[in-house]
Protein backbone atom coordinates (compact mmCIF):
# COMPACT_ATOMS: atom_id res chain seq x y z
CA UNK A 1 0.00 0.00 0.00
CA UNK A 2 2.51 2.52 0.78
CA UNK A 3 4.80 1.60 -1.78
CA UNK A 4 2.23 1.93 -4.03
CA UNK A 5 1.67 5.72 -2.81
CA UNK A 6 4.92 5.88 -3.23
CA UNK A 7 4.79 4.68 -6.86
CA UNK A 8 1.94 7.08 -7.42
CA UNK A 9 4.00 10.27 -6.20
CA UNK A 10 6.87 8.99 -8.16
CA UNK A 11 6.08 11.60 -11.12
CA UNK A 12 8.46 12.33 -12.99
CA UNK A 13 9.03 8.42 -14.21
CA UNK A 14 5.16 8.63 -14.97
CA UNK A 15 5.78 11.83 -17.28
CA UNK A 16 8.47 10.27 -19.17
CA UNK A 17 6.27 7.35 -19.99
CA UNK A 18 3.79 9.79 -21.68
CA UNK A 19 6.11 11.12 -23.14
CA UNK A 20 5.26 14.85 -21.46
CA UNK A 21 7.56 17.62 -20.59
CA UNK A 22 7.12 18.12 -16.78
CA UNK A 23 5.67 21.49 -17.25
CA UNK A 24 2.64 19.38 -19.37
CA UNK A 25 2.43 16.69 -17.13
CA UNK A 26 -0.94 16.74 -14.74
CA UNK A 27 0.80 14.60 -12.08
CA UNK A 28 3.51 17.02 -11.59
CA UNK A 29 1.86 19.98 -11.84
CA UNK A 30 -0.87 19.04 -9.30
CA UNK A 31 2.32 18.48 -7.04
CA UNK A 32 3.13 21.79 -7.38
CA UNK A 33 0.00 23.34 -7.32
CA UNK A 34 -0.74 21.33 -3.92
CA UNK A 35 2.83 22.20 -2.05
CA UNK A 36 2.59 26.33 -3.43
CA UNK A 37 -1.41 26.53 -1.98
CA UNK A 38 -0.14 25.17 1.08
CA UNK A 39 2.78 27.67 1.13
CA UNK A 40 0.69 30.80 0.54
CA UNK A 41 -2.17 29.75 2.59
CA UNK A 42 0.72 29.69 5.04
CA UNK A 43 2.15 33.05 3.84
CA UNK A 44 -1.80 34.63 4.24
CA UNK A 45 -2.10 33.96 7.43
CA UNK A 46 1.10 35.22 8.69
CA UNK A 47 0.70 38.23 6.93
CA UNK A 48 -2.53 38.87 8.42
CA UNK A 49 -1.64 38.14 11.51
CA UNK A 50 1.73 40.50 11.20
CA UNK A 51 0.34 43.37 10.16
CA UNK A 52 -2.57 44.49 11.11
CA UNK A 53 -3.86 46.04 7.83
CA UNK A 54 -6.94 43.97 5.81
CA UNK A 55 -5.63 45.35 2.59
CA UNK A 56 -2.23 43.11 3.46
CA UNK A 57 -4.64 39.43 3.83
CA UNK A 58 -6.40 40.79 0.61
CA UNK A 59 -3.57 41.14 -1.34
CA UNK A 60 -2.10 38.03 -0.33
CA UNK A 61 -5.56 35.88 -0.87
CA UNK A 62 -5.61 37.59 -4.09
CA UNK A 63 -1.80 36.28 -5.12
CA UNK A 64 -3.10 32.80 -3.98
CA UNK A 65 -5.96 32.53 -6.17
CA UNK A 66 -3.74 34.22 -9.23
CA UNK A 67 -1.27 31.12 -8.71
CA UNK A 68 -3.55 28.50 -8.13
CA UNK A 69 -4.98 29.67 -11.45
CA UNK A 70 -1.60 29.87 -13.58
CA UNK A 71 -0.97 26.69 -12.61
CA UNK A 72 -4.58 25.27 -13.15
CA UNK A 73 -4.15 26.87 -16.82
CA UNK A 74 -0.61 24.76 -17.24
CA UNK A 75 -2.49 21.86 -16.31
CA UNK A 76 -5.69 22.30 -18.60
CA UNK A 77 -3.19 22.78 -21.55
CA UNK A 78 -1.41 19.28 -20.68
CA UNK A 79 -5.00 17.64 -20.93
CA UNK A 80 -5.57 19.40 -23.74
CA UNK A 81 -2.87 18.21 -25.68
CA UNK A 82 -3.29 14.41 -24.62
CA UNK A 83 -6.88 14.95 -25.89
CA UNK A 84 -5.50 16.60 -29.24
CA UNK A 85 -2.86 13.55 -28.90
CA UNK A 86 -5.95 11.13 -28.97
CA UNK A 87 -8.16 12.33 -31.53
CA UNK A 88 -4.60 12.47 -33.70
CA UNK A 89 -4.30 8.54 -33.15
CA UNK A 90 -7.65 8.39 -34.66
CA UNK A 91 -7.31 10.33 -37.69
CA UNK A 92 -4.15 8.38 -37.95
CA UNK A 93 -5.54 4.90 -37.48
CA UNK A 94 -8.34 5.66 -39.81
CA UNK A 95 -6.08 6.87 -42.51
CA UNK A 96 -3.39 4.09 -42.56
CA UNK A 97 -6.07 1.14 -42.56
CA UNK A 98 -8.08 2.82 -45.09
CA UNK A 99 -4.62 3.15 -47.20
CA UNK A 100 -3.62 -0.16 -45.97
CA UNK A 101 -7.16 -1.69 -47.89
CA UNK A 102 -5.88 -0.81 -50.94
CA UNK A 103 -2.97 -2.90 -51.84
CA UNK A 104 -4.31 -5.43 -49.78
CA UNK A 105 -6.88 -5.90 -52.07
CA UNK A 106 -4.79 -5.96 -54.93
CA UNK A 107 -3.13 -8.91 -53.10
CA UNK A 108 -5.88 -10.55 -52.99
CA UNK A 109 -7.26 -10.39 -56.27
CA UNK A 110 -4.11 -10.90 -57.82
CA UNK A 111 -3.64 -13.82 -56.35
CA UNK A 112 -7.06 -15.54 -57.24
CA UNK A 113 -5.82 -14.70 -60.64
CA UNK A 114 -2.86 -16.81 -60.66
CA UNK A 115 -4.89 -19.62 -58.94
CA UNK A 116 -7.33 -19.38 -61.54
CA UNK A 117 -4.06 -19.12 -63.89
CA UNK A 118 -3.31 -22.18 -62.59
CA UNK A 119 -6.11 -24.25 -62.20
CA UNK A 120 -7.39 -23.10 -65.80
CA UNK A 121 -4.16 -23.52 -68.00
CA UNK A 122 -3.59 -26.72 -66.39
CA UNK A 123 -0.04 -25.34 -65.02
CA UNK A 124 1.03 -28.39 -62.42
CA UNK A 125 2.63 -26.09 -59.05
CA UNK A 126 4.87 -28.01 -57.24
CA UNK A 127 3.93 -28.73 -53.87
CA UNK A 128 6.22 -26.64 -52.51
CA UNK A 129 4.75 -23.60 -54.22
CA UNK A 130 1.61 -24.09 -53.57
CA UNK A 131 2.30 -24.38 -49.78
CA UNK A 132 4.31 -20.61 -50.41
CA UNK A 133 1.53 -19.24 -52.35
CA UNK A 134 -0.92 -20.79 -49.23
CA UNK A 135 1.34 -19.04 -46.97
CA UNK A 136 0.57 -15.21 -48.65
CA UNK A 137 -2.88 -15.90 -48.89
CA UNK A 138 -3.39 -16.40 -45.27
CA UNK A 139 -0.41 -13.96 -44.02
CA UNK A 140 -2.73 -11.55 -46.42
CA UNK A 141 -6.02 -12.78 -45.23
CA UNK A 142 -4.91 -12.03 -41.72
CA UNK A 143 -4.05 -9.09 -42.70
CA UNK A 144 -7.35 -7.97 -43.93
CA UNK A 145 -9.08 -8.71 -41.10
CA UNK A 146 -6.71 -6.85 -38.33
CA UNK A 147 -6.93 -3.56 -40.43
CA UNK A 148 -11.18 -4.05 -40.50
CA UNK A 149 -10.73 -4.52 -36.91
CA UNK A 150 -8.79 -1.27 -36.60
CA UNK A 151 -11.88 0.33 -38.93
CA UNK A 152 -14.56 -0.93 -36.69
CA UNK A 153 -12.79 0.18 -33.85
CA UNK A 154 -12.65 3.55 -34.94
CA UNK A 155 -15.91 3.77 -36.53
CA UNK A 156 -17.22 2.73 -32.98
CA UNK A 157 -14.99 4.92 -31.28
CA UNK A 158 -16.46 8.29 -33.80
CA UNK A 159 -19.84 7.20 -33.08
CA UNK A 160 -19.77 6.38 -36.61
CA UNK A 161 -20.58 2.93 -37.02
CA UNK A 162 -24.14 2.08 -38.02
CA UNK A 163 -26.09 -1.14 -36.67
CA UNK A 164 -28.87 -2.41 -38.67
CA UNK A 165 -30.93 -4.55 -36.25
CA UNK A 166 -33.26 -6.96 -36.65
CA UNK A 167 -34.85 -9.87 -34.89
CA UNK A 168 -32.43 -12.59 -35.11
CA UNK A 169 -32.14 -16.18 -33.05
CA UNK A 170 -28.79 -16.32 -30.85
CA UNK A 171 -28.50 -20.03 -31.43
CA UNK A 172 -28.07 -20.03 -34.91
CA UNK A 173 -25.53 -17.47 -34.61
CA UNK A 174 -23.53 -19.47 -32.61
CA UNK A 175 -23.52 -21.98 -34.99
CA UNK A 176 -22.64 -20.27 -37.79
CA UNK A 177 -19.95 -19.11 -35.58
CA UNK A 178 -19.08 -22.40 -34.63
CA UNK A 179 -18.74 -23.29 -38.38
CA UNK A 180 -16.56 -20.90 -39.13
CA UNK A 181 -14.04 -21.54 -36.66
CA UNK A 182 -13.72 -25.35 -37.41
CA UNK A 183 -10.02 -24.93 -38.84
CA UNK A 184 -9.30 -23.65 -35.60
CA UNK A 185 -10.65 -25.99 -33.44
CA UNK A 186 -9.99 -29.15 -35.00
CA UNK A 187 -5.73 -27.46 -34.99
CA UNK A 188 -6.27 -27.28 -31.62
CA UNK A 189 -8.52 -30.05 -30.98
CA UNK A 190 -10.80 -28.86 -28.63
CA UNK A 191 -14.00 -30.08 -27.65
CA UNK A 192 -17.27 -27.98 -27.83
CA UNK A 193 -19.72 -28.41 -25.98
CA UNK A 194 -22.88 -26.59 -26.75
CA UNK A 195 -26.14 -26.01 -24.72
CA UNK A 196 -28.82 -24.08 -26.39
CA UNK A 197 -32.13 -23.73 -24.44
CA UNK A 198 -34.89 -24.54 -27.08
CA UNK A 199 -37.91 -21.79 -27.53
CA UNK A 200 -35.34 -18.81 -26.56
CA UNK A 201 -37.50 -15.76 -28.11
CA UNK A 202 -35.09 -13.46 -30.38
CA UNK A 203 -33.26 -10.58 -30.11
CA UNK A 204 -33.37 -7.74 -32.03
CA UNK A 205 -29.69 -6.89 -32.50
CA UNK A 206 -27.48 -6.10 -35.93
CA UNK A 207 -26.30 -9.51 -37.38
CA UNK A 208 -22.76 -8.76 -38.23
CA UNK A 209 -21.91 -7.22 -34.68
CA UNK A 210 -23.74 -9.80 -32.99
CA UNK A 211 -21.62 -12.24 -34.64
CA UNK A 212 -18.47 -10.52 -34.36
CA UNK A 213 -19.23 -10.16 -30.47
CA UNK A 214 -19.95 -14.11 -30.20
CA UNK A 215 -17.17 -15.03 -32.33
CA UNK A 216 -14.29 -13.12 -30.75
CA UNK A 217 -15.66 -14.89 -27.32
CA UNK A 218 -15.98 -17.90 -28.46
CA UNK A 219 -12.53 -17.80 -30.70
CA UNK A 220 -10.92 -16.61 -27.79
CA UNK A 221 -11.92 -19.82 -25.41
CA UNK A 222 -10.60 -22.02 -27.98
CA UNK A 223 -7.11 -20.01 -28.13
CA UNK A 224 -6.69 -19.51 -24.95
CA UNK A 225 -7.63 -23.34 -23.92
CA UNK A 226 -4.88 -26.03 -24.21
CA UNK A 227 -4.62 -28.48 -26.71
CA UNK A 228 -7.11 -30.81 -26.31
CA UNK A 229 -9.26 -28.71 -23.83
CA UNK A 230 -13.01 -27.81 -23.92
CA UNK A 231 -15.39 -24.66 -24.43
CA UNK A 232 -18.50 -24.98 -23.43
CA UNK A 233 -21.08 -22.62 -24.76
CA UNK A 234 -24.21 -21.89 -22.97
CA UNK A 235 -26.80 -20.16 -23.80
CA UNK A 236 -30.45 -19.67 -21.84
CA UNK A 237 -33.36 -17.89 -20.42
CA UNK A 238 -32.19 -15.80 -16.89
CA UNK A 239 -35.57 -14.85 -15.81
CA UNK A 240 -36.23 -11.95 -18.65
CA UNK A 241 -32.63 -11.88 -20.42
CA UNK A 242 -31.07 -13.72 -22.69
CA UNK A 243 -27.39 -15.36 -21.37
CA UNK A 244 -24.61 -16.88 -23.15
CA UNK A 245 -21.90 -17.99 -21.67
CA UNK A 246 -18.51 -18.88 -23.04
CA UNK A 247 -16.70 -21.12 -20.49
CA UNK A 248 -12.72 -22.53 -20.62
CA UNK A 249 -10.77 -24.01 -18.63
CA UNK A 250 -7.20 -22.94 -20.36
CA UNK A 251 -4.52 -20.26 -19.14
CA UNK A 252 -7.38 -17.33 -17.69
CA UNK A 253 -6.69 -13.98 -16.85
CA UNK A 254 -4.28 -13.01 -14.21
CA UNK A 255 -6.48 -10.95 -10.87
CA UNK A 256 -4.05 -7.40 -11.59
CA UNK A 257 -5.30 -7.25 -15.19
CA UNK A 258 -8.90 -7.80 -14.97
CA UNK A 259 -9.95 -4.26 -14.99
CA UNK A 260 -8.16 -4.12 -18.07
CA UNK A 261 -9.45 -6.93 -20.17
CA UNK A 262 -11.62 -4.38 -22.12
CA UNK A 263 -9.35 -1.81 -22.64
CA UNK A 264 -8.29 -0.89 -26.54
CA UNK A 265 -5.23 -2.84 -27.46
CA UNK A 266 -4.40 -4.97 -24.26
CA UNK A 267 -3.30 -8.12 -24.27
CA UNK A 268 -2.89 -10.38 -21.01
CA UNK A 269 0.27 -11.58 -20.27
CA UNK A 270 -0.71 -14.69 -19.86
CA UNK A 271 1.49 -17.75 -21.08
CA UNK A 272 -0.42 -18.00 -24.73
CA UNK A 273 0.09 -14.44 -25.30
CA UNK A 274 3.10 -14.86 -27.90
CA UNK A 275 1.16 -18.42 -29.38
CA UNK A 276 -2.14 -16.20 -30.30
CA UNK A 277 -2.53 -13.70 -32.26
CA UNK A 278 -4.26 -10.49 -32.24
CA UNK A 279 -3.90 -6.99 -31.40
CA UNK A 280 -5.96 -6.63 -28.27
CA UNK A 281 -9.40 -5.75 -29.94
CA UNK A 282 -11.26 -8.12 -29.66
CA UNK A 283 -13.23 -7.94 -26.70
CA UNK A 284 -13.33 -4.13 -26.67
CA UNK A 285 -15.22 -4.57 -30.04
CA UNK A 286 -17.66 -7.46 -28.62
CA UNK A 287 -17.77 -5.34 -25.46
CA UNK A 288 -18.67 -1.65 -27.47
CA UNK A 289 -21.15 -4.00 -30.35
CA UNK A 290 -23.38 -5.77 -26.96
CA UNK A 291 -23.52 -2.30 -24.88
CA UNK A 292 -24.68 -0.65 -28.11
CA UNK A 293 -27.55 -2.75 -28.03
CA UNK A 294 -28.10 -2.32 -24.36
CA UNK A 295 -26.60 -5.53 -23.08
CA UNK A 296 -23.87 -6.93 -21.09
CA UNK A 297 -20.66 -8.21 -21.41
CA UNK A 298 -18.52 -9.65 -18.45
CA UNK A 299 -16.05 -12.10 -17.33
CA UNK A 300 -14.85 -14.03 -14.84
CA UNK A 301 -11.44 -15.80 -14.77
CA UNK A 302 -8.43 -17.16 -12.56
CA UNK A 303 -4.93 -17.17 -13.73
CA UNK A 304 -4.08 -21.13 -14.57
CA UNK A 305 -7.66 -21.81 -14.35
CA UNK A 306 -9.72 -20.49 -17.26
CA UNK A 307 -12.32 -18.22 -18.19
CA UNK A 308 -16.25 -17.35 -18.61
CA UNK A 309 -17.28 -14.37 -20.53
CA UNK A 310 -21.22 -13.89 -20.21
CA UNK A 311 -23.03 -11.47 -22.73
CA UNK A 312 -26.46 -10.62 -21.22
CA UNK A 313 -29.40 -9.30 -23.59
CA UNK A 314 -33.15 -8.58 -23.54
CA UNK A 315 -35.35 -10.59 -25.88
CA UNK A 316 -36.81 -8.69 -28.93
CA UNK A 317 -39.99 -6.50 -28.19
CA UNK A 318 -42.73 -8.81 -29.30
CA UNK A 319 -44.76 -7.13 -32.69
CA UNK A 320 -42.15 -4.76 -33.62
CA UNK B 1 -21.14 -16.88 -75.92
CA UNK B 2 -20.60 -15.75 -80.19
CA UNK B 3 -18.76 -12.58 -81.04
CA UNK B 4 -21.73 -10.72 -81.19
CA UNK B 5 -23.31 -10.97 -77.98
CA UNK B 6 -20.38 -10.37 -75.93
CA UNK B 7 -21.31 -7.80 -73.01
CA UNK B 8 -19.18 -5.03 -72.76
CA UNK B 9 -18.17 -4.07 -69.19
CA UNK B 10 -16.19 -0.70 -68.55
CA UNK B 11 -13.84 -0.64 -65.91
CA UNK B 12 -13.28 3.12 -64.16
CA UNK B 13 -10.33 1.86 -61.86
CA UNK B 14 -7.08 4.06 -60.75
CA UNK B 15 -5.07 1.04 -59.28
CA UNK B 16 -3.11 -0.18 -62.03
CA UNK B 17 -3.09 -4.14 -60.38
CA UNK B 18 -6.76 -3.90 -59.35
CA UNK B 19 -7.60 -3.13 -63.26
CA UNK B 20 -5.32 -5.66 -64.48
CA UNK B 21 -7.11 -8.74 -62.04
CA UNK B 22 -10.76 -7.19 -62.96
CA UNK B 23 -9.79 -7.45 -66.52
CA UNK B 24 -8.47 -10.77 -66.70
CA UNK B 25 -11.55 -12.18 -64.31
CA UNK B 26 -14.05 -10.61 -66.36
CA UNK B 27 -12.46 -11.23 -70.10
CA UNK B 28 -12.01 -15.15 -68.68
CA UNK B 29 -15.79 -14.75 -68.10
CA UNK B 30 -16.20 -13.71 -71.97
CA UNK B 31 -16.86 -10.10 -71.54
CA UNK B 32 -15.60 -7.42 -73.76
CA UNK B 33 -13.53 -4.66 -71.36
CA UNK B 34 -12.69 -0.98 -71.14
CA UNK B 35 -10.26 0.18 -68.69
CA UNK B 36 -10.29 3.58 -67.83
CA UNK B 37 -7.98 5.45 -65.43
CA UNK B 38 -9.66 8.40 -63.92
CA UNK B 39 -12.88 10.36 -63.89
CA UNK B 40 -12.56 12.10 -66.90
CA UNK B 41 -11.36 9.48 -69.01
CA UNK B 42 -14.10 7.02 -67.63
CA UNK B 43 -16.81 9.54 -68.65
CA UNK B 44 -15.23 9.87 -72.37
CA UNK B 45 -15.73 6.13 -72.18
CA UNK B 46 -19.09 5.52 -70.76
CA UNK B 47 -20.34 7.28 -74.00
CA UNK B 48 -18.15 5.99 -76.24
CA UNK B 49 -17.40 2.24 -75.69
CA UNK B 50 -21.16 2.33 -75.06
CA UNK B 51 -20.69 -0.24 -72.46
CA UNK B 52 -23.62 -2.81 -70.78
CA UNK B 53 -22.47 -2.02 -67.76
CA UNK B 54 -20.07 -0.15 -65.66
CA UNK B 55 -17.58 -1.29 -62.48
CA UNK B 56 -16.72 2.32 -60.65
CA UNK B 57 -14.14 2.85 -57.89
CA UNK B 58 -14.80 6.13 -55.96
CA UNK B 59 -11.53 7.79 -55.45
CA UNK B 60 -10.41 8.35 -59.00
CA UNK B 61 -8.02 11.49 -60.30
CA UNK B 62 -9.48 14.57 -62.03
CA UNK B 63 -13.62 13.71 -61.05
CA UNK B 64 -14.16 11.20 -58.43
CA UNK B 65 -16.98 8.28 -58.76
CA UNK B 66 -19.87 10.46 -57.17
CA UNK B 67 -19.35 13.20 -60.02
CA UNK B 68 -18.91 10.37 -62.38
CA UNK B 69 -21.87 8.95 -61.75
CA UNK B 70 -23.74 12.05 -60.95
CA UNK B 71 -22.76 12.79 -65.35
CA UNK B 72 -23.96 9.58 -66.33
CA UNK B 73 -27.33 9.12 -64.81
CA UNK B 74 -27.92 13.51 -66.56
CA UNK B 75 -26.97 11.84 -69.27
CA UNK B 76 -29.63 10.43 -71.64
CA UNK B 77 -27.16 8.65 -73.80
CA UNK B 78 -25.83 6.50 -70.77
CA UNK B 79 -28.37 6.80 -67.92
CA UNK B 80 -29.45 3.62 -68.10
CA UNK B 81 -26.42 1.49 -67.72
CA UNK B 82 -26.04 -0.36 -64.71
CA UNK B 83 -23.34 1.14 -62.53
CA UNK B 84 -21.41 -1.46 -59.75
CA UNK B 85 -19.64 0.81 -57.78
CA UNK B 86 -16.42 -0.56 -55.89
CA UNK B 87 -15.49 1.11 -52.92
CA UNK B 88 -13.01 1.03 -50.09
CA UNK B 89 -14.73 3.22 -48.23
CA UNK B 90 -17.13 1.05 -46.44
CA UNK B 91 -18.92 3.54 -44.18
CA UNK B 92 -22.57 3.20 -45.07
CA UNK B 93 -23.18 7.03 -45.82
CA UNK B 94 -20.59 6.99 -48.53
CA UNK B 95 -22.39 4.05 -50.02
CA UNK B 96 -25.56 5.46 -49.52
CA UNK B 97 -24.80 8.21 -51.04
CA UNK B 98 -23.82 6.37 -54.41
CA UNK B 99 -27.12 4.27 -54.30
CA UNK B 100 -28.82 7.51 -53.68
CA UNK B 101 -26.59 9.12 -56.64
CA UNK B 102 -28.49 6.14 -59.15
CA UNK B 103 -25.68 2.62 -58.61
CA UNK B 104 -27.26 -0.39 -58.44
CA UNK B 105 -25.07 -2.06 -55.91
CA UNK B 106 -21.78 -1.67 -54.29
CA UNK B 107 -19.16 -4.09 -52.97
CA UNK B 108 -16.14 -3.41 -50.64
CA UNK B 109 -13.28 -4.67 -52.49
CA UNK B 110 -11.13 -5.95 -49.65
CA UNK B 111 -14.62 -7.79 -48.59
CA UNK B 112 -15.01 -9.89 -51.79
CA UNK B 113 -13.36 -12.32 -53.90
CA UNK B 114 -12.58 -11.49 -57.82
CA UNK B 115 -15.23 -14.69 -58.24
CA UNK B 116 -17.97 -12.71 -56.11
CA UNK B 117 -17.31 -9.85 -58.30
CA UNK B 118 -18.03 -11.83 -61.24
CA UNK B 119 -21.38 -13.39 -59.76
CA UNK B 120 -22.62 -9.66 -58.83
CA UNK B 121 -21.67 -8.06 -62.50
CA UNK B 122 -24.02 -11.53 -63.87
CA UNK B 123 -26.23 -11.30 -61.63
CA UNK B 124 -27.00 -7.41 -62.50
CA UNK B 125 -26.72 -7.87 -66.10
CA UNK B 126 -29.25 -10.57 -66.03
Amino acid sequence: MFWKLLDDLNFIARCKKYKLGLWQCPNFLFLVMGFLTIVSMFGAYFASKNFDDETVTVVSVTTVAIVIITIGSFIIRGVEKIAEANVMKNEFISIVSHQLCGPLAAIKWNMEILENDESSNNLKLTAKQEAFLKNIKEANDKMLKLVNQLLEVNRIDEGRAVFKNDNIDLGEIIDQVILELKDLILEREIEIKKRISPDLPPIFADPDGIKTAVKNLISNAIKYSRQKGKVEIDLKLDGRQILLAVKDWGVGIPRYQHRKVFEKFFRSANEARYRTDGIGLGLYLARAIVENLGGKLWFESEAGKGSTFYISLSPAQKNL
Amino acid sequence: MSEQEKKKILIIEDDQSLQSALVEIIQQEGFETESAFDGEEGLAKARSFGPDLILLDIILPKKDGFEVLLEIKKDEATKNIPVLVLTNLEEVNNIQKALDLGANSYLVKSDFSLKEVVEKVKAILK
